[in-house]
Formats: C-alpha cells, structure tokens, sequence
C-alpha cells in the first residue's frame, strides 16, 4: 500500500515533469495491481483516472497538449535532424509551440519516412529493434525502437490491461497478426509476461490450424485483424464449430475495418461478448484509441496529440467533414525514432458539437475510420464513399463474403464496384445491386471469378505464413 | 500500554481498577472495529494493499514515532497530533456523517480537548472529562485506522508479525531504553494525549492507542481471515494477554520489586500469543479469506433468504 503510493507518485511525477518514466517501477505497478485484484477482485473506485488521467476539463486537456508538444518539440528540434531542419523553415520556436501554431508545422508523411529513415533518428537514444509497417498500402516504413521505448510501452500496456480487465493471470492470448510484425508480438508477448498470461505467438498460419490451437489450447483472448477474424469465422463455420469449441472471453481486432455483420457473426461463433476494435499504428506507437459503445473512436490524450485535418485545405476539419488523422506522440513516450504530426491518411468524420453521452465522453472523439483516403470514392464535391462503407456493405451480403474482396472505382462520375462470384452466389447481381441500394449505395456492380478475389482488395490476412503442417506453397521441387 | 501513575491506592485495588480500565477500553475498541468492519465500507487506493514491505515500513514509523514526540515542542506535537487525528478521524468517519457534520464532530472532540488540558486539570471532574474526551477520539481513531488497513487489504499474516515484532519493540522500549515510560509521564496533561483512560482519584489508569489499534486491527483481520467463531478466540486472546495477564503483573511484580509506578509492556505478553494464535488457526482454517471472498461472503449471507437453496458457506468449511 504504502509503496505502491510511492510508485504512482514516481510515475506521476514523471507524466508531469516530461522526464523519461522508468519502465521497471511501472512494472512493479503491475505486480500491485495483479496483487490488488488477487486481494479485492477489483481495483479501487479511481481506477479510471490512473490510466487516462485526470483531464475530463478541456482547458486541461488544452494545457497538458501544449506541454507535451513544447517537450516533444524542443528535443526534437535539438536531437533529430530531419525536425530541426524542418522547424527552422517553418520559423516555429519548439518551446513556445501551442495546439493553434502547430498549423504552421507541416504534416510528416509516410514517404518522408521511407525516403529518409535515419534523419528520424535521434542522437540521444540507440535503437535496438527495427520493425516494419505490415499495412496494405505499398512499400513499408522501418521504425527503430529504443530498449527504454520497448520497456516503457508493454509497462504501460500491460498496467492499462491488467486495470482494464483486459488480461488476467492464467489467461492464454492467442496472437494472430504477421510475425514481420515485430513491435506487435514483442510487445505482446512482453505485456502478457508481465500480466502473468500467457502468450502463444502464431502468426498468419492456416486458418485451421489457429482454431485448432484456439479450441485445444485453451486460448482464453484472441488478437488478431479483422480480415483474418473473417478467415477464422468463415472456417470454423466451416468446420460446424461454435461457442461450445471456445474459452475465449477477449477477442481483440485492429489495423483494419471491422463491419458490424463480421463482428456479430464472429461473437456468436466464438461465444464472446463483443469484439474489441482498437487503433493502433506501427509508426504512431504508442499513441492508440479505443472505440466505445457509440462506435466513436477516442484517442489516448496522455501518450500523444491526435489531430483530425481536412483533407484539402489541412486545417482542423468542421464537425461533419472527412479529414485525414494526424498524430504527434509525446516525448517521453516515444524515444528513438520519433514522428511529428505523422499523416496516418487514414480518414475519419469529425463528429457534430453536441456533448459526447458515451462511457468515454471524457476523452475527445472521432468517427471510427473510415478508410484510407486514397481509397476514398469521389463522385462529387459533397458525395464521398467510404471504404468503411463499401465493406460494411459487402459483408452484410446473404454469402457472408468474408474478409470483403472487391475494387471499386469512379467511372463517369458513377461508382462501379468489382465482386468475387462467390460474394453473390445463390443470390444473384440485382439481389445485390438492390442490397447496395437499400445501404445507401448506388453502385454499379461487376462480378469476377473466385480466383481473381484476393488480387481486388489486399488484406492483412494475405501475408499468409506456412507450416511444416500446412504449407501454402511450394517453390522447386 | 497499562500504566499505572502514582500510588496512593493498595495495589490490589489499583491493579483491579486497571483491569476494568483496559477490558472495557480494549474489548469495546476491537468489537466495534469488528462491528463497523460489517457495516461499513471504506474508500480505497486504485492500486495497492498490504503486503509485507509496508509492514516493515509501519513498524518503522512506529519506531521512530516516540523520537520524534520527544524531539517536538509541545505545540509543535499538538499540531501533529491534531493533524494525525484529523485525518483518521475524517477517513473513518466522513462516510458515516457525511463531510460537514464530520468535520463539526471532529473540531468539537479535537478543540474540546485542547481546551480541557488548558483549563480543567485542577480537579478530578476536569480530569474525568479530560480521559473521557480522550477516550472518545482514541477509540474512535483506532477503530478507523484499524479498520482503513484491513479494508486496505492487510492480512491477519501481517498482523501477527505485527504484533510479534512490536512486542519485541516493547521490551526495548519499556525496559532497555525506558523511552514510553518516559513520554507516557509527559504526555499525562498534554492535549491530545494518545491514551485512553480514566482518573479515579488522584490515580491515572490508561492504555495507549498503539495497544488498542493492534488489538482492533488482530480482532478484525481475524473476523475477514476466518469468520466469527475465529473472532472470539481472537477476543478472548486480546481480553487475555492484552488485558488480563499485563494488568495483573504488577502483582507479581510487586514480590520481587516494591515499585508499582511500572510501566507494562503489554505487547511482550500479547505479541507471541497472538501470532501462536494465527499460526493455529492457519492450521486449523487453512488459506485467509480475501477481501473478494469475505465480501462475496458477506453478501451471500445477507441473500440468503430460501432455506430451500443451498446455502453458500459464509465461512471457512472448518468453522
């Protein structure tokens, strides 16, 4: 009790200050929480204001983003090469930047990154671990990370887990993302060590194969991406699996649109409540957001700045309007190879005015995202059509086509969207096109066949690894 | 800790005015701390319970405490005192009365007894109100302190080693180096006096809130640890070794040493009974109770209401 006080105070003063966090008191913390939870069942009433901080006041929130942007800033500006460069042509003063002069600080791009990688990287700190962006939009970045930054994040993940009720000791989390992913299953694997959980790393194997070991391996949370939960629905439905086969109680999805239809059929196959979509980016970590119950997506305020831009003009986008998410995690969070005001291009909706009603109004809010915005569908000025759309659209189709293939394009100002055969078999192209209809979508519809599916739209489920048990591929003989 | 000051009365007469003295202090203190531990629910960190590192931290608070009693102007203790009592007072007491009417109780008791020490000490009714303001706020603040620490989370497994060790800090204290005999005389008059206690003549009786708070905290970790058949023998334990055995020493005492202004280290006698006392309930009761199964316990006794249904075992199935 009383050094656990001492600890909070540590780690406090830390947040406060802008000093580095020492990532090993805030593992002890988690000792304390497991302890507390093993003691009372539960954490104390305050639980809330640990993990996301005491700034329910927007001033506050005003104030705490103008401190961590200066801090981010002025070691920025001393430390990396590409930012003290680009400071010094935006004539920006890093100590004396606030959230309305951060305008005059152009955006940071996915190309900047991959053109100059080592400009990003700061003298002060050694990087120890490189990982690359396992994302479906070209060629990846390669972000170093420090031992303090890999130290740091899966503390804090797993104390925000363990809080949250998101990990248990003796739970078992099965992990399905790439194994390319470094970051991801490091710290997964890290965050479960120190929850006291177990981890079972698995990668994008067969989708028999992760749901065998799902139902004989006691797997208790599932993390993976929606287009491979698709997979192991379509599978285990396949295979007349249902709850009965599972001891799943978290299922965890992010790094791509999750449609309501997937997310229902997946909770009644697998026998979870519901599905947990969540925001997260190799090149913005460990700045996240959380979607709650009215499916707005709320970003962390205490790890980094989430600003919503629009799309043409740059500036903060109107309550309603598209804008592209630009990101700024805070120093002393992010370490090594820092980004700021990273452009994700990952689009969404500036929500209206009014006073948020949902269990985390306290936190600003967006749309969930919509899509990436060179994906979006332009028909006209005021008329857009979301990836999020389009998907949500195609896996509420009768066939259950899931992870949604398609290519959709803008020809003579209509929208013209490409399908599997599979995506309507039995069900017919004007079923389909009065489907579209009936969601908003005034589509005109084309059918391929099944082996041209996974060429219309790359997923994260693609990057298929084999087995000795199940090989995909066999290249010589 | 029983203390006797001056002798003026036989020792027989003294050392059974002790006796009540210390059973009506000592077993009203560890049962309603056992009563407001049903009743009520205190406010708790985030994070955080008792483990075995606070304890060693306590225990050396606790050692270090009369140092500085000793060090600080009187003032200066006053306001330490009041300033310590506040805070237990409001902690135990504000969701009972609600923030403003606990602070009105606790400005009354703590201002009450300033001003008593300052103006009534010249007769023994001024004394009598004196104890029995005193006897109030200690009582009160062991009941909560001991009840803010067992709801924190501490164990009964911490409470005996409490007790033992404390034991041993009694000896040092009270023999070695006679450092509570010491500040025991000095505070005698002073506001605020850690003690509680009563003037029956021109003889003082008194425990002190260190006694009285292990007492309460061994009687209800023992009620969360092993239900209620394990709490009277936790009771009889302290009536026994915190109340009888040090009360009656003075008497034996006597035959070998003419001075009865002794000092008695009750915790000497109570701290190896106690954690013999945990040790055979651990064996006969096994594993403690969390706070989780102690409320879920407490809650299944409360709903249980259909005889028909099984009912939930409230205790430990060893009971």
């Amino acid at each position: 009790m009383f050094e656990t006080g001492i600890r909070q105070l540590r780690m406090a003063m830390g947040m406060v200050s802008g000093r580095r966090l020492d990532p090993r008191n805030i593992g002890r913390l988690v000792d304390d929480v497991r302890a507390t939870l093993a003691e009372f069942g539960e954490p104390g009433a305050d639980a809330q204001q640990v993990l996301d901080g005491p700034l329910a006041d927007p001033e506050e929130q005003l104030e705490f983003a103008r401190r961590g942007l200066r801090r981010t800033a002025r070691r920025l500006a001393a430390q990396s090469p590409f930012y003290a460069r680009r400071f010094a042509a935006a004539h920006a003063e890093p100590g004396g930047l606030d959230v309305a002069a951060l305008r005059a600080i152009p955006v940071t791009t996915k190309r900047d990154l991959i053109e100059r990688p080592g400009e990003f990287r700061c003298a002060d700190a050694a990087g120890v671990l490189a990982t690359r962006t396992t994302g479906t939009t070209g060629r990846p970045a390669e972000i170093w990370l420090s031992r303090y930054e890999m130290e740091l994040w899966a503390a804090l993940g797993a104390l925000s887990s363990v809080l949250r009720d998101e990990l248990r000791p003796g739970d078992v989390m099965q992990v399905n993302i790439s194994s390319r992913a470094t970051v991801g299953t490091h710290l997964t694997a890290t965050v479960c060590r120190l929850a006291g959980a177990g981890c079972r790393l698995l990668g994008i194997v067969s989708p028999d194969e992760a749901l065998d070991s799902l139902s004989q391996g006691a797997a208790t949370l599932l993390s993976t991406c929606p287009s491979y939960l698709a997979e192991l629905v379509t599978a285990a439905r396949r295979r007349g699996m249902g709850p009965g086969d599972f001891q799943l109680r978290h299922v965890g999805v992010s790094g791509e649109v999750l449609s309501p239809s997937l997310a229902r059929a997946a909770c009644q196959t697998l026998g979870v409540p519901r599905i947990e979509d969540s925001f997260s980016m190799t090149e913005v970590i460990p700045v996240t957001g959380r979607t709650c119950s009215h499916a707005h997506l709320h970003h962390d305020l205490n790890t980094g700045l989430t600003e919503l831009l629009d799309l043409q003009t740059g500036e903060p986008t109107a309550p309603g309007a598209l804008g592209t998410v630009v990101i700024t995690p805070y120093f002393p969070y992010r370490d090594c190879m820092p980004v700021f005001r990273y452009d994700t291009r990952d689009v969404a909706r500036c929500l209206p005015e009014e006073a948020l009603t949902c269990e985390l109004a306290g936190v600003p809010a967006m749309s969930q995202i919509l899509g990436k915005a060179d994906h979006l569908l332009r028909l006209s000025p005021g008329h857009v059509i979301t990836p999020r759309q389009l998907i949500h659209a195609i896996e509420a189709l009768p066939t259950a086509p899931w992870p949604a293939r398609y290519r959709a394009e803008v020809r003579d100002g209509r929208a013209h969207l490409t399908l599997a055969g599979a995506a309507i078999n039995g069900y017919g192209v004007a079923a389909a096109r009065r489907h579209f209809a009936e969601a908003g979508l005034d589509v005109d519809l084309a059918i391929v066949s099944d082996d041209q599916a996974v060429s219309l739209r790359h997923t994260r489920s693609d990057l298929h690894e084999t087995t000795f048990v199940t090989q995909q591929a066999l290249i010589g003989a | 800790m029983p203390a006797t000051h001056d002798m003026p009365i036989p020792l027989l007469q003294e050392t059974f005015t002790e006796l009540g003295v210390a059973l009506v202090g000592i077993v009203a203190v560890s049962t309603f701390a056992v009563f407001y531990f049903r009743r009520v629910r205190l406010d708790r960190p985030p994070i955080g319970t008792f483990n075995g590192r606070d304890i060693g931290i306590l225990l050396t608070f606790i050692i270090a405490l009369p140092f500085l009693y000793a060090a600080l102007p009187g003032w200066a203790l006053t306001c330490f005192l009041a300033l310590t009592f506040a805070s237990a007072l409001s902690i135990g007491y504000r969701p009972l009365l609600g923030r403003t009417r606990s602070w009105l109780f606790i400005g009354l008791l703590i201002g009450a007894n300033i001003w008593t020490s300052r103006t009534m000490l010249g007769t023994v009714a001024g004394w009598q109100l004196w104890w029995a303001e005193l006897t109030v706020l200690v009582a009160l603040a062991a009941i909560a302190v001991a009840n803010l620490y067992v709801q924190g989370g501490m164990k009964l497994r911490y409470v005996a080693w409490l007790a033992l060790a404390l034991g041993a800090y009694d000896v040092v204290f009270s023999s070695v180096y006679p450092l509570t005999s010491k500040l025991t005389q000095e505070f005698l008059g002073a506001p605020l006096d850690p003690s509680l206690g009563m003037r029956f003549g021109i003889d003082n009786f008194a425990i002190g809130i260190g006694d009285l708070l292990i007492f309460a905290l061994f009687a209800v970790a023992t009620y969360k640890a092993y239900g209620r058949p394990a709490a009277r023998l936790a009771l009889g334990v302290i009536v026994v070794f915190g109340a009888l055995v040090p009360s009656l020493v003075p008497l034996v005492i006597n035959f070998v040493d003419a001075r009865t202004d002794i000092l008695v280290p009750a915790q000497a006698f109570f701290g190896p009974a106690a954690f013999l006392c945990y040790l055979w309930m651990r064996h006969h009761y096994g594993r403690e109770r969390t706070m989780a199964e102690y409320r879920a316990s407490a809650a299944g006794e409360a709903s249980t209401v259909v005889p028909a249904q099984p009912a939930t075992a409230p205790e430990p199935a060893s009971v």
